[in-house]
């Protein structure tokens, strides 16, 4: 029975390279967020969430949004966005996690096939633009429906001040997805750099 | 047919294109930043702040602040009450989270109008001119807008 779970949390965690790594892509989730929380929407977690399911796919397509937002949400809550009541937390919450782990998703589904090459980060980066766009969009539904619905503003008002933000979302995915993807990139191909070149060859398994 | 680029033509390439879309992007939102509002005097602009259970007025007869937030934070000196703002870089603005001890939480916020209107921008980007009346509210969902 143990070993039955042992062989489970194997194939779900991946070898040592992909565990390490996905411990690292929510260290970068978490701690990038942290440092940019002055600028809205300038953020680490899209990036690791994309990642995630593009490179290590697994459970860590799950893992990393939602063991970053566990962190962060809490945090978020009780100092950024201090105030607000149970109910819009919720449903906030709700599409922030559900849009994350989607990002994941949709990494997991256009794993590039080439690893550690330019055009592998084009890709991530490219696909990056039109689902920052589909977070953004989905978000602020979110934040219409919980938040300013009930003071009668229309979704129209709330994705035309979304603009800016987008913009900024947008900026932050370009930033961070194709800095962080040649580094987790390069990382999963060849491991960490290393003097002993048999160390350092070793291909990680894929899914 | 076109030659195959190699990796390092491509690398160069593709960060060319990243390099000209960030900029594109980050002057873009420059763009859309709202224009700071001038200091200019205002002559008899009102104040109504209304908490629950307690209001307060002020009226001064010339102020050079000028903007609905500058008005509110004019009158927190003058009348000695507390006033909590976030002050947001993107987009530039803040965002009042209390004031004279009310925070904002559970169904209440403070909103503002200028003459009986929602502005939809921040209320240190709303210009004042002479004859205004601020009022700052504690309003729930039912109230608001």
């Amino acid at each position: 029975m143990r070993r039955r779970w042992q062989a489970v949390l194997e194939a779900g965690l991946g070898d040592a390279r992909t565990r390490i790594l996905g411990i690292f892509l929510i260290i970068v989730a978490v701690v990038g967020t942290v440092l940019m929380r002055s600028y809205a929407n300038i953020e680490t977690v899209f990036a690791a969430s994309l990642l995630a399911g593009s490179l290590l796919g697994r459970w860590w397509t799950i893992l990393v949004p939602l063991t970053a937002l566990a962190v962060l949400q809490p945090l978020e809550w009780s100092t950024t966005y201090v105030g607000y009541g149970l109910n819009a937390i919720t449903g906030i919450t709700f599409f922030v996690i559900s849009g994350y782990v989607f990002v994941g998703f949709l990494g997991r589904r256009i794993r590039p096939r080439v690893l550690f090459r330019v055009k592998s980060v084009a890709l991530l980066t490219t696909i990056s633009v039109p689902v920052t766009i589909a977070y953004d969009l989905w978000t602020a539904f979110g934040e219409w429906y919980f938040i300013t619905r009930p003071f009668g503003v229309g979704i129209r008002t709330v994705l035309e001040a979304q603009v800016p933000f987008t913009l900024y979302h947008l900026l932050s995915s370009l930033i961070f997805v194709p800095l962080f993807g040649s580094i987790f990139l390069f990382l999963h191909t060849y491991g960490w750099p290393s003097r002993t070149p048999a160390a350092a060859t070793k291909t990680p398994d894929r899914e | 047919m076109a030659p195959r680029m190699s990796e390092k033509q491509q690398a160069i390439l593709f960060a060319a294109v990243l390099i000209a879309a960030i900029a594109g992007l980050y002057a873009t939102t420059l763009l859309l930043q709202p224009v700071p509002v001038q200091a200019s005097a205002v002559h008899f602009v009102r104040l109504d702040v209304e908490g629950m259970g307690w209001s307060i007025q002020y009226a001064p007869v010339t102020t050079n602040n000028n903007t609905a937030f500058g008005l509110l934070l004019e009158a927190s000196a003058k009348l000695a009450f507390p006033v909590a703002y976030v002050w947001y870089q993107i987009p530039q603005g803040v965002f009042v989270t209390a004031i004279n001890g009310s925070v904002n939480g559970e169904g209440r916020y403070w909103l503002y109008q200028v003459n009986g209107v929602y502005p939809n921008i921040a209320a240190d980007h709303r210009a004042l001119h002479d004859d205004d009346v601020v009022r700052w509210s504690f309003s729930t969902a039912q109230e608001g807008m």
